[in-house]
């Protein structure tokens, strides 16, 4: 009977809420690894996570993840009540971090429309060794706990997120006698209820698959525990009377009260019951808890002898609340070419012939468009700012694969992240993904030494990488860098003389260092003898340069044998709309982005030097640049031949100067980049194209592309 | 595993007795001869408009154009073709086809018509031809429309250079790395 639920959109949002719980389950895991053990509000959050996990799976019948979640929980539930002190704290991290891939793993299975079919006995047999484990301790006193909490899952709450505003609410649905399925109404009223609820706990529980539990609801009712910022009257509208809906009791109630849950027994809910029966009710249970365990003091963190300070994770300073929607991002794209296009043809209105009739009198159209360029300006920078991701979420990932690669090659690991809330374009995180988990691999993997070797080479330090991010010129730098060995030169080269890489008879000594480092980008380059579980699985070097490639960014290697080495990724912060300079040359317009064009200067022929060879040179204010002629190096037709008709643009990138010789200028104008379609193969120095104020399409110039 | 393809054979086959496509060419003229290329693969005909040429491509992609906001590449058939370049004037077309989601223009003298060929009128391309002739390679087959014959285009062929299979099989190669 559950299969006539339409289950699509609740699909979706079990999917969408357990992948941002998983999210931040692992972030606070992981930040926590290097601890001695979790503090408590961490393991209170772990214990919720899991407990919503498990709540929710087992509405959506996905048994394996509800049976695993709960072993966790199980774990989680005896820590936060036994506070016990011989934990195995990175046991404990990859348990959490097992549990957490295998919950993903089943949540893709559904996402791609399989049947969870992932099975958790054996992470689950684990666990249950690890608990008894930790239950019964080693060398220490032994514990009697309160034993398998499932048996008895409504006597345990999880203290909410309480805020002040909070209010608490004991809710008895009856039903008619007569309904049919009272079941399914009731999960109609949970269901219409968790829009609001802070927190929400029912009797019976288990409404979705246990048939008989309908018989239970129209018997007795059906009966809720809410926590809300509603007030009643909201509640019961949210509730609502229909037509198999006889009778709504509401009755606000204390926190104390609503902690205590559904401690009412097989009795009939008594919802009158004042505070002070169930203060009391609470003491006789503390009472019973105190016989069956041992010392008080087990109740707190024991505080650790002086001189050996605890470590624990830092308090975070919670962040307001802010309101968020989900939106699917095919509609972002949408949203943005249209704007895009909005863009070009706001160019095709200002740039309209018709304006250029003489005599016309523009004052007030000029007002009305520089007010509609603003707006379009606004808007463009909106979408943007909507787009912009910050990389907290993709340098968590790289945490996590530090510590699994660490772990299972026995090297000890330092990760640390530097400028993790620089914020990206979404695509292009997407692209970076991938690249940035192979640098991080090779980083672990083959740049950091084993702790043998890094002690017979005499370092000091723990093996560390750092993944920093910045934003600077417009692009954003990525880099990823370790302590480690370094990249050894002479062994590219031998591998690279070995590959008939490199020129016959030029010696080894007249490649730069950067030169030789880039040979390892090159396919089939693996300096490695053997391949490990880690590296060379597929994605090399000069895929991660591919990748890096199709976005317009650039990847640098820098290394100091014996010292480590850096990778540094400089990608664009944006793909869609750069400001640009049109330029024109023969018959044809290039764009050149702005940032990147440090002047325009006119100059004499008197200031040109021409070298034997055909190069030339311009001397401006006493120093001498590169000239290149657009013209003459893509070989266009009808461009101007003396210096002094046309213009030099002088570009900077890199820390090089090259002087760009065009017909032209046209103007400055905010571009929408496509890219040129994949059937043209790539041209050296151009990145893709736009579309003009009228229509005609010009070039986007990489002026990378140019230099050597 | 009989009973699941069964019925989708049989969908198949109602789709394609409703197919108005099936069997139909677009077909033009470039040179002496009259190509066809299977109407599935067109998407529309435009009339010439200006081209962006870009630099440093095989000399047969005569740029980009502006279809509607989208920027595609076009190509000139005659010189994929190997044959003589011509004059684009106002009765030069661009006959936009799709090929396995790649949108490329082709440049053409003339359109002609646009015919059926039963698959029994068409022929393998003669075992004798010389492939350094250039068109043969992109001409699958040979169909018969009364009197005249039209070469039949592999539209695959045309547009994609015999480098591609070996640029892709490259790519898989390249599996291991640093």
């Amino acid at each position: 009977m559950a299969d006539e639920f339409n289950t699509e959109g609740m699909l979706d949002m079990y999917l969408f809420e357990n992948e941002q719980l998983l999210e931040q389950l692992q972030e606070m895991v992981l930040d926590q690894k290097d601890a001695e053990c979790f503090d408590e509000d961490s393991i209170n959050e772990i214990f919720r996570t899991m407990h919503t996990i498990k709540g929710s799976s087992g509405i959506m019948m996905f048994d394996n993840i509800t049976a695993i979640s709960h072993k966790l929980e199980d774990v989680f539930f005896y820590l936060r009540e036994s506070h016990p002190d011989n934990v195995p704290h990175l046991e404990l991290v990859e348990h959490v971090l097992e549990v957490e891939d295998f919950i993903t793993g089943e949540m893709e299975k559904i996402k791609s429309g399989q049947g969870t079919d992932g099975d958790p006995s054996e992470i689950i047999a684990r666990l249950d060794q690890f608990l008894s484990k930790i239950q019964n301790g080693e060398g220490t006193e032994t514990k009697e706990l309160p034993k398998n909490v499932h048996e008895e899952p409504r006597q345990f709450y999880i203290a909410p997120v309480a805020s002040s505003d909070s209010r608490f609410y004991k809710i008895n649905v009856i039903f008619f006698q007569e309904t049919e399925m009272a079941n399914v109404h009731a999960y109609k009223v949970v269901y219409a209820l968790k829009e609001i609820a802070e927190d929400i706990l029912y009797s019976p529980e288990d409404i979705i698959a246990d048939e008989s539990s309908a018989q239970t609801i129209i018997e007795k009712g059906f009966r809720i525990l809410l926590q809300a910022q509603a007030s009643e009257e909201e509640v019961r509208n949210i509730i609502g009377v229909g037509y198999d809906i006889e009778r709504v009791d509401i009755y606000e109630c204390q926190a104390e009260e609503f902690l205590q849950g559904f401690d009412f027994g097989e009795t009939a809910i008594d919802l009158e019951s004042s505070v002070e029966e169930i203060e009391a009710k609470k003491e006789a249970k503390k009472e019973e808890k105190k016989e069956n365990e041992i010392a008080p003091g087990d109740f707190v963190i024991k505080p650790k002898e002086p001189g050996k300070p605890k470590k624990l994770a830092k308090d975070k300073p919670k962040s307001d609340k802010a309101t968020f929607i989900s939106v699917n991002v095919n509609k972002m794209d949408m949203l943005m070419d249209l704007i895009g296009e909005l863009v070009i043809s706001e160019s095709v209105v200002m740039q309209n012939p018709d304006l250029k009739v003489p005599g016309l009198d523009l004052t007030n159209f000029n007002k009305a468009a520089t007010q509609m360029a603003k707006i379009s300006t606004d808007l463009q920078n909106v979408i943007m700012s909507m787009r912009m991701v910050p990389l907290t979420n993709t340098f968590q990932k790289m945490n996590r694969i530090v510590f699994d690669v660490s772990r299972k090659l026995g090297k000890d690991i330092d990760f640390e992240m530097v400028g993790e809330n620089t914020e990206v374009d979404k695509n292009i995180i997407e692209h970076i993904s991938d690249p940035l988990m192979h640098l991080v691999r090779n980083a672990v993997d083959h740049g950091i030494e084993t702790d043998e070797e890094r002690k017979s080479t005499g370092k000091k330090e723990k093996g560390k990488v750092t993944l920093s991010a910045k934003t600077e010129a417009g692009k954003v730098w990525i880099s990823v860098t370790d302590n480690g060995r370094g990249l050894e030169r002479d062994k590219i080269l031998a591998k690279a003389r070995k590959q008939g890489i490199l020129e016959e008879g030029k010696p080894d000594s007249a490649y730069t260092d950067k030169e030789v480092y880039q040979f390892i980008t090159l396919p089939g380059f693996s300096t490695n003898e053997q391949v490990t579980e880690y590296s060379g699985r597929g994605v090399g070097m000069d895929v991660v340069v591919q990748n890096i490639q199709t976005i317009g960014g650039m990847l640098e290697i820098e290394s100091k044998p014996g010292e480590g080495s850096t990778m540094n990724l400089k990608i664009p912060l944006t793909l869609a709309i750069v400001d640009g300079v049109v330029l024109e040359t023969g018959t044809s317009s290039f764009v050149v982005e702005t940032g990147l064009v440090k002047e325009f200067v006119s100059v004499r022929e008197d200031m040109m030097i021409h070298e034997p060879t055909g190069d030339e040179f311009v001397m401006l204010r006493g120093e001498c640049f590169p000239v290149l002629r657009l013209g003459d190096w893509y070989g266009l037709k009808g461009y101007q031949q003396s210096v002094e008709d046309g213009m030099m643009v002088v570009l900077e990138l890199d820390g090089k100067t090259i002087c760009m010789f065009v017909d032209k200028l046209v103007g400055k104008q905010e571009i929408v980049v496509k890219p040129i379609p994949s059937y043209i193969k790539k041209v050296k120095g151009i990145s893709g194209c736009t579309q003009l104020g009228d229509g005609s399409i010009a070039l986007i110039l990489d002026p990378s592309g140019f230099i050597e | 595993m009989d009973e699941i393809s069964k019925p989708k054979a049989e969908a198949v086959a109602v789709t394609d007795e409703h197919d108005t496509q099936k069997g139909k060419y677009m077909t033009f003229k470039s040179g002496e001869e009259y190509y066809g290329l299977k109407i599935q693969y067109v998407n529309e005909i435009i009339g010439f408009q200006e081209i962006t040429p870009v630099p440093e491509t095989e000399d047969y992609i005569m740029g980009l154009i502006n279809l509607r906001g989208k920027i595609i590449p076009v190509i000139d058939v005659h010189r994929r073709f190997n044959q003589e370049p011509f004059e684009y004037d106002d009765r030069t077309c661009i006959i936009v086809v799709d090929v396995k989601s790649t949108v490329v223009g082709l440049i053409v003298e003339k359109i002609a018509e646009v015919v059926e060929i039963q698959e029994e009128n068409i022929l393998p391309p003669p075992s004798i031809s010389r492939v350094d002739r250039g068109q043969n390679k992109y001409v699958y087959g040979i169909g018969k429309v009364g009197d005249t014959v039209k070469l039949l285009l592999d539209p695959e062929r045309l547009l994609n250079d015999e480098e591609q299979p070996a640029a892709e099989k490259t790519n898989e190669l390249m599996v291991e790395g640093e």
